[in-house]
């Protein structure tokens, strides 16, 4: 009797316990989120004066728009815009996987080094132009080249070195995550909402398929124990109940989670979320032919729900213990969000 | 073998160096020491962070790429090791790292303000002090002579 009710109790608290955690975890992955949607949109509203028409990329090859056009046009075209998008981000993740599968790495990680470079520097120094001149703000270019050559290498570092401070790594993913999704929302209006449906498709597609490339990747990496080279966002983990164990996404692996011991290499792909790496060919930069851009998508899985005691499994929160988060769904709602013509 | 604190001033109190030495080492090794301890990590990341022996490699590398024209990496290297700034009794393994982040902070706050001196003489004094070099020199200038935001 007293063991049912001590149980009873414990198993009360325990769920409550489940709850609190839970809550946290979900907390530090809306936080950055929003908060890279919110400086967008004030990116959008400071900057909203330029020509919208003068950007292009890869994205509006096929078809550019004008103002004057029919709407059946502009969908159609719109249309035709996403299809050689989605066709290209295809390619180029088969491109990476083939990699990934040649154990390439050497040539993965230089290759999303080089282009979180180009990202940080390239269009965080046009951005940062676009707002001194905006603001008129009169810094000298001496000052300005070393402030970008510096924040440009110390967030390539930090993101692709093991062990920087966790703030500072975060900090740049969502300033990487602002800087595409700002570039998104540069293009013709019906090419974005276009674009982003196409993209949640092709997302969907890709990981769900068993021909998706983004499954043919995770399903190599846990098959090699390998973390995957990408742009992820990894929230700090919640001290995790000393009890609860956490399970791998089809391995059924059981790991004994050591509150204060992180695995910092942990190959574990969560089970909720699932990430990889694309390339974005943007055009028409200074003097070069192409600026390699880099956005990681994210689908959310929806977990198999068992019960109470099962629930962290469920989540599939890996035996880090810690959220991962891909930086294109970030970047998607940010630029859907600076969409909205404010 | 709860208390991990391998302070000099334990050395007296310590009744077994053996076991101290050992302490150290499982501190060192930046593995399981327990719950509930006391160990005093290197990084502002706590137990996320760096073990203490890989901070000192940090640390070092750091302060020397800062010379590179990456002062930034001297404030990270402030940010990163914050503990070991503020706990001035440090650990006796503290005390490698220290001088690194001792001297990348002295150097960070060095740049600073040439730079911030530097910036500002420029903004505030202007054409008057620069003459006709300073439309030359400002920023947005520039980007408007290169054509450098033209293709956004």
């Amino acid at each position: 009797m007293d063991n049912s009710v001590i149980s009873s109790s414990s198993a009360s608290s325990s769920s409550s316990l489940i709850i609190e955690t839970l809550g946290e975890e979900i907390l530090r992955i809306v936080r950055p989120v929003s908060f890279c949607m919110f400086l967008v949109v004030v990116l959008v509203s400071a900057l909203s004066s330029s020509d919208p028409s003068s950007f292009t990329s890869v994205a509006s090859i096929v078809y550019s728009e004008a103002p004057s056009d029919s709407i059946w046009s502009k969908l159609s075209g719109a249309f035709l815009n996403s299809l050689v998008f989605v066709a290209v981000i295809t390619l180029l993740t088969f491109l990476l996987v083939l990699l990934f599968y040649l154990r390439c790495t050497l040539c993965l990680k230089s290759y999303m080094a080089f282009s979180s470079f180009v990202v940080l520097s390239f269009l965080g120094g046009e951005i940062s132009l676009l707002l001194l001149s905006r603001f008129a703000l009169p810094l000298d270019i001496f000052s300005f080249l070393l402030l970008l050559l510096n924040f440009s290498v110390v967030g390539v570092l930090s993101v692709f070195l093991s062990k920087m401070p966790i703030s500072l790594t975060q900090g740049y993913l969502v300033v990487i995550a602002v800087l595409v999704a700002y570039c998104f929302t540069l293009l013709p209006e019906w090419t974005t909402w276009a674009l982003l449906v196409s993209m949640a498709v092709y997302d969907l597609a890709a990981v769900l398929l068993p021909v998706g490339p983004l499954r043919i990747l995770v399903e190599l990496a846990i098959s090699r124990d390998e973390e995957i080279p990408a742009l992820v966002y990894e929230a700090r983990p919640v001290e995790p109940i000393s009890s609860h164990r956490r399970r791998l996404w089809r391995e059924r692996r059981d790991f004994e989670v050591n509150p204060g011991t992180i695995t910092p290499n942990a190959p574990i792909i969560d089970q909720l979320l699932q990430e990889t790496s694309k390339a974005i060919a943007g055009e028409g930069s200074v003097g070069d032919s192409s600026t390699p851009e880099l956005e990681a998508p994210l689908v959310p899985r929806l977990p198999g729900m068992q019960e109470m005691e099962d629930v962290a499994e469920g989540i599939g929160l890996g035996s880090s213990g810690a959220i991962k988060l891909g930086l294109g769904t970030s970047s998607s709602t940010a630029c859907w969000l600076g969409e909205q013509q404010w | 073998m709860e208390r991990v604190m391998g302070q000099d001033d334990d050395e007296e109190r310590q009744p077994l160096g053996g076991s101290r030495r050992l302490v150290q080492r499982m501190v060192s090794s930046g593995g399981d020491v327990g719950n509930g301890n006391s160990v005093v990590w290197p990084t502002v990341d706590g137990p996320l962070g760096l073990s203490e022996e890989r901070s000192l490699e940090y640390a070092r590398s750091f302060f020397k790429w800062g010379f590179c024209l990456l002062p930034l990496l001297w404030a990270v290297n402030c940010f990163y090791f914050w503990p070991v700034l503020r706990n001035r009794s440090s650990a006796s393994s503290f005390r490698r790292i220290r001088p690194y982040v001792v001297g990348s902070s002295v150097a960070f706050l060095i740049f600073t303000i040439l730079l911030s001196s530097w910036a500002l003489t420029f903004a505030i004094g202007g054409e008057r002090l620069f003459g006709p070099a300073w439309k030359e020199l400002v920023m947005y200038n520039v980007a408007d002579k290169l054509g450098l935001t033209g293709w956004m």
